[in-house]
């Protein structure tokens, strides 16, 4: 029952309870949030649990994750770090920008970035990218999960500040905080439609699948700047 | 030009080098402050592409990758804890607030118990809650009833059952620690009151202390609260019937926590809404004169009195209902259909 590999530095698990997602845990012997610890052969694996984290529903619906062992992630709406802190054992020769807006959130996120070497804690607006332009390098990947309603507009502000020209946007939109009342399906067209043409850097979409039954009106997308 | 990064300030050459660099101390808190610091005029953050990594190699700031991102993280942890810590002052008084409704729901649930409980002992004694926990506090069982205690002559003839040894020691200790409950509520009550005095006098003069916190709890903060149209203050607390109402379900809703003010609950139902408005719109008013000014200006009380005195004169009576069922529920149906075009929002 050894792990395999389904996309570079994440890993299935098979056991008695079925397939499960897991991350080679990069401070071996601490639990972040109350996952499992699986030790095997001498390594040990964080499961992942896909209907807490949007990045983790996206490996499970077989999106191209393009994140590698030396990648540099800028993830927006880091939260207290359930998601973060895999991303963090998947590049562990790379570096996470995690940017965060909420103070009381941050208290968790700070906790996390003080017994992991490779997080950068940023208490900023993700909508303001010129206020930590002087922190932040340019990336390979962003990810992004915001509750906002200018979601795509957050993306493009901060893809064309910090994403490297070949580089990915990992995007989860949520229906709900865009529009609260209109059907999702609709909401969905005009986001991706909004991410195409409606700004001054287009996007490519590649891929565009909703994350039910992880997460209920989620649209997780990949995507890349137009050249 | 000359831009700002996290470790010094560059002048950038040509492609992508760097022509000129005054670098901040090497040293983990001092770089910190710089961070949390607002930025200077004549600043300008790095352009897009810009290799900040590169850029602090060949400054000479630091020697190696790896030394680059420990450095930057450590810096950063620090820079939020900074951030972090200095929270707003009305923090306290939001989490007084939260405490205060936890606490009251805890306190009923806990007295339904004792009542309860204290029931198979002496069902006639006829109190309920923060009184029946005093009581059994002061007393326990029956038969330690002072003579002097109204209660006295019930207790003689009663129907319950005997109290004694550990089950009185128990059930007097629970009341005793209801009791406790009841007084850090009231002091809770008693912060918050002189706290919003202190820092809203006009919100307080307006709307009443309690009323005044909770608005500010559910803003998350008195210059949020500031910000808000004043159609949101009133109809903040409201958000069931707000949402049932964006889907095309339901009229607006005309009130949300403000409906407790004594102008509003013991308003006339046809002048409610009217006066909602009007309330409302003071509120926001005041809240921003204690933001922005931070005096107490009584025009606005006499503003407000008299604006609620024009509207109960101009609507003595109540609107006819039509034959239809007036304010039923179904008299809504047509009026309030879901606009397909807006998604049901006007």
């Amino acid at each position: 029952m050894s792990p395999k590999e389904v996309s570079a530095g994440i890993f299935e698990i098979t056991n008695r309870g079925g397939k499960q997602l897991a991350t080679k845990n990069l401070v071996p012997g601490t639990s972040v949030y109350g996952e499992k610890l699986v030790g095997i052969e001498d390594c040990e694996y964080r499961i992942w649990n896909p209907k807490r984290s949007k990045l983790a529903a996206m490996v499970i619906k077989k999106f191209n994750v393009p994140i590698a062992q030396d990648s540099k992630v800028l993830y927006l709406g880091a939260a207290s770090g359930t998601t973060v802190s895999h991303v963090s054992d998947i590049v562990p020769d790379g570096i996470v920008y995690a940017v965060e807006f909420s103070p009381r959130t941050m208290r968790d996120l700070i906790g996390l970035c003080d017994v992991r070497p490779n997080i950068v804690p940023i208490l900023a607006d993700a909508n303001r990218p010129q206020l930590y332009a002087h922190i932040v390098e340019e990336v390979d990947v962003i990810f992004q999960d915001v509750a906002q309603p200018n979601q795509s507009e957050i993306a493009v502000l901060n893809a064309k500040r910090f994403l490297k020209r070949d580089g990915n946007l990992l995007l989860s939109i949520k229906a709900r905080s865009i529009d609260t009342v209109a059907n999702p399906k609709k909401v969905f067209k005009e986001e991706v439609r909004k991410l195409e043409h409606g700004f001054d850097v287009g996007f490519k979409v590649l891929d565009s699948r909703e994350l039910a039954p992880f997460h209920e009106d989620h649209l997780g997308i990949l995507a890349r700047v137009r050249n | 030009m000359r831009i700002i990064t996290w470790f010094g300030t560059l002048t950038p050459g040509e492609n992508g080098s760097v022509a000129e660099w005054e670098l901040f101390p090497k040293d983990t808190d001092a770089l910190a402050r710089m961070l949390v610091q607002p930025k200077e005029p004549g600043m300008d953050m790095p352009p897009a592409g810009f290799e900040l990594r590169a850029a602090a190699i060949e400054c000479g700031f630091v020697t190696s990758n790896d030394e680059y991102n420990e450095l930057l993280r450590d810096v950063s942890i620090r820079a939020a804890k900074y951030r972090i810590s200095s929270g707003t002052p009305d923090m306290g008084m939001i989490q007084a607030v939260e405490a205060l409704d936890d606490i009251s729901e805890t306190a009923n649930t806990l007295s339904e118990r004792l009542a309860e409980w204290y029931g198979l002992y002496f069902p006639e004694v006829g109190l309920s809650s923060e009184t029946l926990a005093r009581f059994v506090a002061k007393y326990g069982s029956r038969s330690g009833i002072s003579p002097d205690d109204d209660l006295y002559g019930k207790a003689a003839s009663s129907m319950g059952a005997e109290l004694t040894g550990l089950d009185e020691e128990l059930v007097k200790g629970f009341a005793g620690n209801i009791c406790t409950m009841y007084d850090t509520r009231s002091r809770i009550e008693e912060y918050i009151v002189t706290s919003m005095e202190s820092s809203a006098p006009n919100l307080t003069n307006i709307a009443g202390a309690l009323i005044g916190a909770r608005l500010v709890s559910m803003a998350g903060g008195l210059e949020r609260l500031a910000r808000f149209p004043s159609s949101t203050v009133q109809v903040i607390g409201a958000n069931r019937a707000l949402f049932k109402h964006l889907r095309g379900r339901a009229p607006s809703p005309k009130h949300g926590i403000i409906f407790n003010h004594p102008h509003i609950r013991n308003a006339l139902w046809w002048q409610r809404g009217k006066i909602a408005r009007a309330l409302a719109a003071k509120i926001s008013l005041a809240v921003r004169m204690d933001v922005y000014s931070g005096e107490l200006n009584e025009s606005l009380k006499t503003g407000l009195d008299k604006k609620i005195e024009s509207i109960r004169a101009a609507n003595p009576k109540p609107p006819k209902r039509d034959n239809k069922g007036g304010r039923g529920k179904g008299s809504h149906k047509n009026k309030y259909k879901k606009n397909e075009k807006t998604g049901g929002r006007k």
